[in-house]
């Protein structure tokens, strides 16, 4: 498979806690009573792109969402192990979790604007931790919004509402949104689910250029994407982690017989 | 048995709802129409009629009556005082003779009463008799006369009557020579004040009444002159144009008759403003706590069910709560810590705006709680996420996006709230609408905007007014007239909150 963007790849085995970004250790979790992850253990490297594949409900969105304690939301919910982020468990009792989500930033499945001007939108977070400063907003939002590939659709009416955007342009501000805080880490769930190709691929060099300074976990459905932008992919089935090593390993020859029926389309 | 058809049952049904609409729709407009036609006699000049009632041949009683007046009962009422004139005598019914007078006039009094007469002259002091076409020239005179008064009275004596008081107080001596100029001064504008109105007493106006009495009417007591018979449709509408105007900025007259409604008006939405203040947050707040904050357990559900059924508690039972807690109990102790010297007569520990304002804010509370609560409930649970996911906080996320999404629900709340206070009585008759109030709760003097005063409502007016006798058809115009009022107030209100709750839509909620 072809790749578009060469870098060098560790051994995810002999990761250092340096080179680590997120270390998952027997992590679990239930919702509603029922066991959604299982006892999964994982490091997933710093400044590197991660994938995550798997079916349609096997867990992905899931685990993703408890990389920032998004899944604490839900009512039913429950959960064992350990998330460790530079050597410490996010799960503790001290933790800030409002402080962790801005390091830690989250873009969703489905996009979800604000009712509020696609200017605001794009600093809510700023405002959130204080900052005011008309000049210093103005810039981080052209920014946010350029590399999100929507400047140019939006430049004239940054202050209409966010809700009269089309899906996929909502879907590009709420990136450009989490990208306003330049988090450590950046969660991607499905980000280019209803993008057109060519909008699609401004996000993929978004995402490879990111990498210089974030680490980038992205959900997708798209193999071709998946093999594309991602260093490493870790493959989830009904809650199991079942195969996770760097892309081109684990899309060329997969170890396990369920990675293969998957990424061959064998599976519904 | 035959049986229907399903695109016969379709039939009938949409048919059967369509009915009902329907009639519905014909009751409330035949209510609206009524209270209206009834209320419109107040403002438009009726016709009025020389009645003549034979009760024996050689005994007979003359009367103006304007057409407003129902005929049957005015006859009742004349025969009723026949009767008891002639108690003795075994009469038959009184015979009645309806006249047109052409000439005839209404005048009406600034004290709210009205007469009837045709006119005969006008007297003025140097005992000329000036005609009818010299009327204006009269008028005129008396408002030069009446505003001279005035300058005196609040030029002259009163400031003189301040710095008298001022030396008096100061210890000034009864023969000191600046108290006494002074005096001198007072007593000179005081008789200057006195012959003026000596003046404005001699212009008078004589008119001749029904069974040909003459009286007269002092010119400086005439509100409006006009005759009603031959009055042109402008004039009439100019003269209805002015009674609204009259009706909406005046004061009651004449024992709640005559005259206009403007405190009521005021204390209305005044009262309803205060409660629509209080309420909006408190029950946005309440709500807040009930979907955001408590536990979703069996606690909640019953906090949840007993504010539902404080809606339908009856209002009376808040305004004896609102008479028995806020008033005495609150009310009593906050005149002990901060008004004890006024005691033992009440500032704050006797009903007044504050109390029905706080009572009508209790009474709507379950209102704006289950509509803001709704409000909430449809807030998509995904703008909360995005929220959080951009570091804010559970109270940062209300604020700043739960809130304004929810906020045509806390609308839709205060648009119910706000009907149902302009329109309750009962609760307020408790806890501080009066029938009449001497001051307006609002005036110039600190602190403005006076809380503990009573004020006057238009829904306790209205029931005030049903209480009229009947066939004072001015009192009863003037109480449907009130009715239509409120109806208007409230429809007012309602398009305002409506107003608001859709901008706040368009703003906050996906089309
Ligand atoms: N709030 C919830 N309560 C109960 N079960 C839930 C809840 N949310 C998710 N689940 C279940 O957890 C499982 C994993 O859901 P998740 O959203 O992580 O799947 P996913 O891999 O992201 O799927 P997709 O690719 O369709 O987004 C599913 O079986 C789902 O039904
Ligand atoms: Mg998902």
């Amino acid at each position: 498979m072809l790749k578009l963007f060469e870098t060098e790849t560790l051994s995810l085995d002999k990761l250092t806690d340096e080179q680590t970004a997120i270390k998952v250790n027997d992590f679990s979790v239930w919702l509603n009573n029922s066991l959604v992850l299982n006892n999964i253990n994982m490091r997933i490297p710093k400044n590197k792109i991660t994938a995550m594949i798997g079916q349609s409900g096997c867990g992905k969105s899931t685990l993703l969402s408890s990389f920032n304690r998004m899944n604490e939301l839900n009512q039913k919910y429950a959960f064992s192990g350990e998330v460790e982020l530079d050597g410490r468990d996010i799960y503790n009792k001290k933790e800030n979790v409002a402080k962790l989500r801005t390091k830690v930033g989250m873009v969703f499945q489905r996009p979800n604007p604000f009712p509020m001007s696609i200017y605001e939108n794009v600093c809510f977070g700023l405002r959130i931790q204080g900052k005011t400063e008309r000049r210093m907003l103005d810039d981080i939002v052209e920014t946010s919004l350029r590399n999100a590939a929507l400047w140019d659709e939006v430049k004239g009416r940054l202050f209409d509402s966010a809700l009269l955007l089309s899906g996929g342009q909502q879907q590009r501000l709420v990136i450009a949104r989490a990208l306003a805080l330049k988090p450590e880490i950046l969660l991607l769930d499905e980000p280019t689910s209803a993008l057109d190709p060519l909008t699609t691929l401004h996000i993929e060099e978004l995402i490879n250029q990111l990498k210089k300074t974030t680490t980038v976990v992205i959900v997708t459905h798209n193999m071709q994407q998946a093999a594309r932008v991602s260093d490493y992919s870790v493959f989830l089935h009904q809650g199991e982690l079942i195969e996770y090593s760097d892309s081109d390993s684990l899309f060329t020859m997969p170890a396990k017989k369920q990675t293969e029926d998957y990424i061959t389309g064998r599976y519904g | 048995m035959r049986k229907f058809s399903g695109a016969e049952k379709q039939t009938i049904s949409s048919f059967a709802s369509g009915l009902s609409a329907a009639i519905l729709l014909i009751v409330l407009i035949s209510l609206v129409l009524f209270i209206m036609l009834k209320g419109s006699v107040y403002f438009w000049p009726s016709q009025v009629f020389k009645v003549i009632t034979y009760d024996t041949p050689n005994s007979e009683v003359s009367a103006f009556v304007p057409s407003s007046v129902n005929i049957d009962e005015f006859n009742q009422a004349l025969s009723n005082k026949l009767n008891a004139q002639f108690s003795n005598s075994t009469l038959p019914m009184p015979l009645m003779v309806v006249e047109q007078v052409d000439a005839v006039y209404q005048i009406s009094l600034y004290s709210g009463a009205i007469q009837y007469g045709t006119f005969q002259q006008i007297n003025t002091p140097n005992s000329e008799r000036y005609q009818l076409a010299e009327l204006s020239d009269v008028v005129a005179d008396v408002a030069i006369f009446q505003n001279q008064l005035h300058d005196i009275q609040t030029n002259y004596l009163t400031v003189l009557h301040r710095k008298i008081a001022l030396l008096n107080q100061s210890g000034v001596g009864e023969e000191a020579p600046a108290r006494l100029k002074e005096l001198e001064q007072f007593t000179y504008w005081q008789q200057k004040a006195e012959a003026l109105r000596q003046k404005l007493t001699s212009y008078h106006l004589i008119f001749i009444d029904a069974s040909g009495q003459p009286f007269d009417v002092l010119v400086k007591d005439i509100h409006h002159l006009f005759q009603p018979n031959v009055m042109s449709l402008f004039d009439k509408f100019s003269y209805s144009g002015n009674k609204i105007i009259e009706f909406v900025s005046e004061s009651p007259k004449q024992a709640s008759t005559s005259g206009g409604v403007f405190p009521a008006l005021f204390g209305t939405v005044l009262m309803v403003l205060l409660m629509a203040v209080i309420v909006a947050p408190f029950g946005a707040m309440a709500a807040i706590y009930l979907h955001e904050y408590a536990p979703n357990n069996m606690t909640t559900s019953v906090i949840r069910i007993c504010v539902s059924n404080m809606a339908g508690v009856p209002s009376v039972v808040y305004g004896v709560f609102g008479l028995g807690f806020f008033v005495y109990t609150l009310g009593g102790s906050i005149d002990s810590l901060l008004f004890s010297d006024a005691l033992p007569s009440p500032t704050f520990g006797t009903p007044g705006l504050f109390w029905a304002a706080l009572t009508m804010a209790l009474l709507t509370l379950p209102v704006v709680i289950v509509s803001t609560e709704e409000g909430l409930r449809r807030v998509p649970e995904g703008l909360r996420a995005g929220s959080y996911a951009l570091g804010a906080t559970k109270a940062e996320t209300i604020w700043k996006t739960v809130l304004p999404v929810a906020s045509p629900g806390i609308m839709t709340g205060v648009i119910l709230a706000i009907a149902r206070a302009a329109g309750e009585v009962a609760p307020l008759i408790l806890v501080g609408a009066v029938k009449f109030a001497p001051s307006l709760p609002v005036d110039g003097e600190f602190p403005f905007l006076h809380l503990e005063r009573q004020f006057m409502h238009l829904g306790v007016f209205i029931y005030d007014g049903a209480f009229h006798n009947q066939t004072n058809t001015q009192g009863s115009s003037m109480m449907f007239a009130s009715c239509m009022l409120l109806l208007i107030i409230v429809f007012i209100l309602n398009l305002f909150a409506i107003i608001v709750r859709n901008k706040l839509r368009d703003r906050y909620v996906r089309i």
